[in-house]
């Protein structure tokens, strides 16, 4: 039992309490009815810690772990890291409109997500295997489902939903 | 003084009335604060709960091969044009499988597959592999030979032999040492690669990536011919 082995297993876990999350506040957010609590005491704070957590792990696992960012991770680092920033000050401050910066960023982050799952799902679309770093090579997978992008994925939606929740009046 | 104490007394509800505002709000970020620390506590206690021991695993040293290589290293495989190494004689590498017998590369007509356990390119592959095998392989007189390289231990599929048991591979497999040798010998970068070999131990042919199915065929042919 090594501590990266159990890292990895809580951002599996974390990873589907996100799915939960986002699920919950989407159905809320389209019946039209998020609750208060969550609009204004949660979903900004929930966001940023979320993004924090993503930042966090992506950083433990190339940097203490060893496993090499391929360019796919790297393009979603990009769209993830200034959310930490973004939604933190947005969480400290009240303030509503941050889905207009958070939510493109989550949705680019998002397409880079999606892409690299289909290219885990599918070597051959990747080429060879370098030493370096192939975007098509699973370092991760918990609970059967859950690979580095698919959590990347999974942070990106609940960012944008949780986001959107809190824009609502 | 009759105007300034309704004043005074609005003012003083006022403050009263932000102060329990505030003091409702502390109380439930406290409360949304503990339940998150809860909820990760949980997190992590199911996490040390569920991850099994690996201190029985197999490790990559003892897995890793002593390849003896003789002859000149090859170059690198360009990027595009023609091949410097075909024509040049193939390093000959003295090594053996996962259970210790002896497998030797590089001196006889054969057709090397240069695998990585993690790679998701080669397990995309192997059952193809596997098929040809199955199907009959190589022509006569000319031996498939796989070298597993680049292992690691901390990686998915392991351990190789597993890997390729479990695929169905049953033929002959190298296995290189803790420093690619093998895999560095033949001036290979990525794998899958696959080299095809003459009878006389020359290069005829070097690739990285994924062949097509129909191309395993064509390499056997080529190894015959020679």
């Amino acid at each position: 039992m090594t501590v990266i082995a159990i890292a990895e297993r809580v951002f599996g876990l974390l990873s589907v309490v996100a799915i939960a999350v986002a699920v919950a506040t989407a159905i809320a957010l389209v019946r039209g009815r998020v609750p208060q609590w969550l609009r204004d005491d949660v979903a900004l704070p929930l966001a940023t810690a979320i993004a924090a957590t993503a930042t966090g792990g992506s950083l433990l696992l190339s940097e203490v772990a060893g496993y090499l960012p391929c360019t796919l991770c790297w393009y979603q680092r990009i769209a993830m890291y200034p959310l930490v920033v973004i939604l933190g000050v947005a969480a400290v401050r009240g303030d509503r409109e941050v889905w207009r910066t958070a939510v493109p960023l989550s949705a680019i982050g998002a397409l880079v997500s999606i892409w690299h799952i289909l290219l885990e799902q599918n070597p051959a679309w990747g080429g060879p295997c370098d030493d370096a770093a192939p975007c098509t090579i699973i370092w991760v997978e918990e609970l059967g489902f859950l690979t580095l992008p698919t959590m990347a994925l999974t942070a990106f939606v609940a960012i944008s939903v949780l986001s959107l929740a809190a824009r609502t009046r | 003084m009759a105007t300034q104490n309704p004043n005074a007394r609005a003012e003083a509800r006022r403050q009263e009335k932000e102060a329990k505002r505030r003091a409702e709000a502390k109380r439930q970020r406290l409360i949304y604060g503990g339940v998150g620390l809860l909820v990760l506590l949980i997190i992590v206690v199911v996490a040390v709960a569920t991850v099994g021991e690996s201190d029985d695993r197999i490790r990559l040293s003892e897995v890793a091969g002593d390849p003896q290589i003789e002859g000149e290293p090859l170059p690198a495989i360009p990027e595009s044009g023609e091949d410097p190494a075909v024509g040049s004689p193939a390093p000959v590498i003295e090594g053996a499988d996962f259970e210790g017998n002896p497998i030797q590369v590089g001196d006889s007509a054969q057709v090397v597959s240069f695998v990585a356990h993690w790679c998701p390119a080669c397990d995309a592959e192997l059952p193809e592999v596997v098929a040809w095998q199955d199907a009959g392989g190589p022509p006569e007189g000319v031996d498939l030979v796989m070298v597993s390289t680049n292992m690691d231990d901390s990686r998915q599929n392991w351990p190789p032999q597993q890997w390729l048991a479990d695929a169905g591979y049953s033929g002959e497999v190298l296995v290189d040492d803790l420093n690619a040798s093998a895999f560095q010998a033949y001036g290979l970068q990525a794998t899958p690669s696959w080299v095809v070999i003459d009878d006389d131990g020359e290069v005829l042919f070097r690739q990285s990536g994924l062949l097509d199915p129909g191309q395993f065929d064509e390499l056997g042919a080529l190894a015959a011919d020679s």
